[in-house]
């Protein structure tokens, strides 16, 4: 018979490295008609983090995503990066970017300024055009400004920063520091079916709600939260590099080291929490790791719910959650426990 | 059958590369279609604010259409392909290794040992990896000699003909009998624990004697690997400068040339790295792995060279999830709030270090989980085995300290007749709370997530133990 069970795991991530400099630069060109280039030395690994690097840059100069074109993955021609890891892009490399087109901005206000008679620091962006803060009439269009701040004024509006979140090292004695400068948090909830004769876990459904500051694209953090709810299905069920005991790896294949395919997961419904970390690119921290952190937790939760048996240990394969049954029924008062 | 151009005929057989003319003539993967195609930007891509736009990704099309170009679908006049033997023993130590039989062989270019290696270690912080083992062999996925061939197949063969002598050392496979003082150094003379570090929060003895209850137990975790889609790959040319062009699948190039320019003993300047977009990382592609052996063949050949992992050497020699064996100890008051907690982790961090350092330490910190625990004693200790090393991903030691946090959770609520969800709700972080480090937290909202979640699920206190 099948029995359902409804387990629940919350976690917290840090974002960036642990209390070491993990530093991004970002150089931004504006180009004359008012589009943009980002350079940037991180790498897409199919997250999506380029166009959210171009967000930001465009949300920084009032333009839109795709008039930000991005220049990465090249060591002759963009700058440092530390890299796609420790869910450090948004937040470390996403600051270095907005704070490079933050400078070239304050570049093309300048130019801007003495043509609208105000001081730069009255100005701002919004949709393609420079306006005086308060006049929203009285506004020019980036691409104006831009061809202005090289024809005219000869001034070229490039900017380029670097970030480092702030981090204090960890006393060796007590580990008592500031390791990273935040963290995201983030509940999941998975509801499974287990059969009590086989011990075969199907997960169901998977209920995840994910904080990662301010979203800067909420679409791409969907997709980060379902990617990582595959990863921690594999991990909580079936996924195991299995050695002999001359440690030789017996599985280095597809055929024996089994994996969750996409028949095998779950139905899921995100979340993004409402969040907002001032010291992120407008708000955001970052999402790319801790979408695969509480998932294997919430299941074997929810087999111990199903069907009584704490399994401690991973993967919870079928042969494992039948052991553990069968051994739960053989004793008297029954047993919560098994490995 | 009839082969009209544009006609789509349902009985035919689906035609593959091998039996269409036409194919063979045009670069793998090439489109059959002119380019640039009618380019449709989404809206979402076009509005202002561009921030909270659910802007689609450009490469999102690319994946789409087949038109990615993977490091694998690279082609240069000339290019030779690589192979590395693999040592197929887990501990050894290499008596001799003979290359005159594979370098004897039509179409055989070159043959690479640790020997031609500049300079034969690497790796993110201890630099404890070889590029290829010559003396030792501490896992059974190390590489002991390369081969550039005008084909895979000639090269694959070479391998067979490459005679390795091997004195077997017996292999620790166990992270706790690695542990164990007595046991012999496997990187002799640095001991087997190769990395340990504490967090000392209040006062753990003190919390367990107000304790209502106490809960033990014992969580371990296995080794799994990242499993991206695109294995390693790797191409290298030189120019008549000394320049060296690198294309890869690295997930960081910038730092990546750095130990690339030690491997080689050459200049940074002198080292251009390109990636394209990466078919799967995960933290996998986060250290150079076979960029320098292709770079060595390359340069000792002439030649560009081009290598590419096998999916079992994707298992067998490249990063993979620390395993962990976690102990809980966790003292609690009748109301279920967290008084004290007591962890010991051990990580099993294979035949090299990688990312351990950074692994253990994030799963230090993250092991009292998102709670309030004012008395916390927390110690990890990382452990080399003879077995593949285990680096970045995704998570570094989080969702190994969350399953075992979380299950132990879940055993005291029911213990002590709460709800799950309350028992959280009870002992979770808030704003300004303080860190097992001592941190003050801000942006804090791991409550609004469990409430959150709650209402979506439909989780209401009641209903434990429903039967499907």
């Amino acid at each position: 018979m099948k029995r359902r069970g409804r387990g629940i795991a919350c976690m917290w991530y840090p974002i960036g490295f642990t209390a070491s400099a993990n530093p991004s630069a970002a150089v931004v060109k504006v180009n004359e008609d008012g589009t943009a280039t980002l350079l940037t030395g991180t790498v897409e690994t199919g997250q999506g983090s380029l166009t959210i690097l171009a967000q930001i840059v465009a949300q920084e100069l009032g333009i839109a995503t795709d008039d930000v074109h991005v220049v990465s993955a090249d060591t002759d021609t963009t700058p440092i990066d530390t890299g796609a890891i420790a869910s450090r892009t948004t937040y470390v490399t996403g600051n270095a970017a907005r704070l490079a087109a933050a400078e070239a901005k304050q570049i093309l206000f300048q130019v801007a300024a003495p043509v609208m008679g105000v001081e730069p620091d009255h100005l701002e962006v919004s949709d393609h055009k420079i306006q005086v803060k308060g006049f929203p009439q009285r506004s020019m269009h980036i691409g104006d400004v831009a061809e202005r701040a090289r024809g005219v004024k000869g001034q070229l509006p490039i900017g380029s920063a670097s970030f480092n979140p702030a981090t204090v090292p960890l006393d060796p004695e007590t580990g008592q520091g500031k390791p990273f400068a935040t963290y995201v948090y983030a509940t999941q909830i998975a509801e499974v079916d287990v059969d009590d004769e086989t011990g075969e876990v199907d997960v169901l459904r998977v209920v995840a709600s994910h904080d990662c500051g301010t979203p800067i694209n909420p679409m791409l953090v969907e997709g980060q939260v379902e990617g990582g709810i595959s990863m921690g299905v594999g991990f909580a069920l079936e996924e195991e590099m299995l050695f002999d005991a001359n440690g030789r790896l017996v599985n280095p294949n597809l055929t024996n080291y089994i994996m969750p395919t996409s028949l095998d997961m779950p139905k899921v419904e995100v979340d993004i929490v409402d969040s907002y970390d001032p010291t992120g690119p407008f708000g955001a921290k970052g999402v790319g790791e801790p979408t695969c952190v509480a998932t294997a937790a919430a299941i074997l939760n929810a087999i111990h719910d199903a069907v009584g048996v704490r399994i401690t240990s991973l993967p919870a394969t079928a042969e494992k959650v039948h052991a553990a049954m069968k051994a739960a029924r053989a004793q008297e008062p029954r047993s919560l426990t098994a490995g | 059958m009839d082969k009209k151009a544009g006609v789509i005929d349902k009985e035919a057989p689906v035609q593959t590369v091998r039996d269409t003319q036409e194919l063979l003539r045009a670069p793998a993967g090439a489109p059959l279609v002119p380019l640039p195609l009618e380019v449709v930007v989404p809206e979402a891509r076009q509005q202002t604010p561009a921030v909270r736009q659910r802007a689609t990704r450009p490469d999102a099309r690319m994946h789409g259409l087949g038109q990615t170009k993977y490091i694998d679908d690279f082609y240069l006049p000339g290019m030779l392909y690589a192979r590395v033997k693999r040592a197929g023993i887990a501990s050894a130590r290499i008596l001799s290794i003979d290359t005159k039989d594979a370098e004897a062989m039509p179409g055989v270019v070159a043959v690479l040992t640790g020997r031609d290696v500049p300079c034969n270690s690497f790796g993110p912080s201890l630099k404890d990896q070889p590029v290829l083992a010559s003396e030792r062999v501490f896992h059974a996925g190390d590489g002991v000699a390369a081969v550039a061939a005008v084909t895979e197949q000639i090269a694959n063969e070479a391998l067979e003909k490459i005679k390795v002598e091997y004195e077997p050392i017996r292999p620790v496979l166990d992270p706790l009998e690695s542990l164990h003082l007595e046991t012999p150094g496997i990187h002799a003379p640095n001991p087997n624990i190769y990395g340990h570090k504490v967090i000392k929060k209040g006062d753990v003895e003190k919390g367990f004697a107000q304790s209502y209850r106490i809960f033990e137990a014992s969580y371990r975790t296995q080794m799994v690997e990242h499993v991206p889609l695109e294995p390693h790959s790797t191409v290298a040319t030189w120019d008549a400068n000394g320049r060296v062009t690198i294309y890869s699948s690295l997930g960081r190039i910038t730092l990546g040339r750095s130990d690339i320019a030690r491997t080689l003993a050459v200049p940074m300047s002198r080292i251009r790295i390109v990636a394209t977009v990466v078919g799967g990382n995960f933290g996998g592609k986060n250290e150079i792995r076979t960029e320098p052996v292709v770079a060595l063949l390359a340069k000792k050949t002439g030649r560009p060279v081009k290598y590419t992992f096998t999916r079992p050497e994707e298992f067998t020699s490249s990063t993979t999830r620390h395993p962990l064996v976690m102990d809980y100890k966790t003292g609690v008051s009748k109301e279920g709030r967290i008084l004290a907690r007591q962890i010991r982790l051990v990580l099993d961090g294979g035949a090299y270090c990688s990312w351990s350092e950074t692994t253990l330490a994030k799963a230090l910190i993250l092991s009292a989980g998102p709670y309030n625990i004012e008395n916390l004693a927390a110690e990890a200790f990382v452990v080399y085995t003879n077995k593949t090393m285990t680096g970045a991903m995704r998570g570094f030691g989080a969702p190994q300290v969350c399953f075992a946090y979380e299950s132990q959770m879940d055993d005291i609520a029911k213990a002590l007749d709460i709800d799950p969800l309350q028992i959280r709700l009870l002992n979770v972080l808030r704003e300004g709370s303080l860190s097992p480090t001592g941190q003050t937290l801000q942006s804090v909202v791991v409550r609004e997530t469990l409430l959150q979640a709650a209402q979506r699920f439909g989780w209401n206190g009641a209903g434990k133990g429903t039967r499907a």
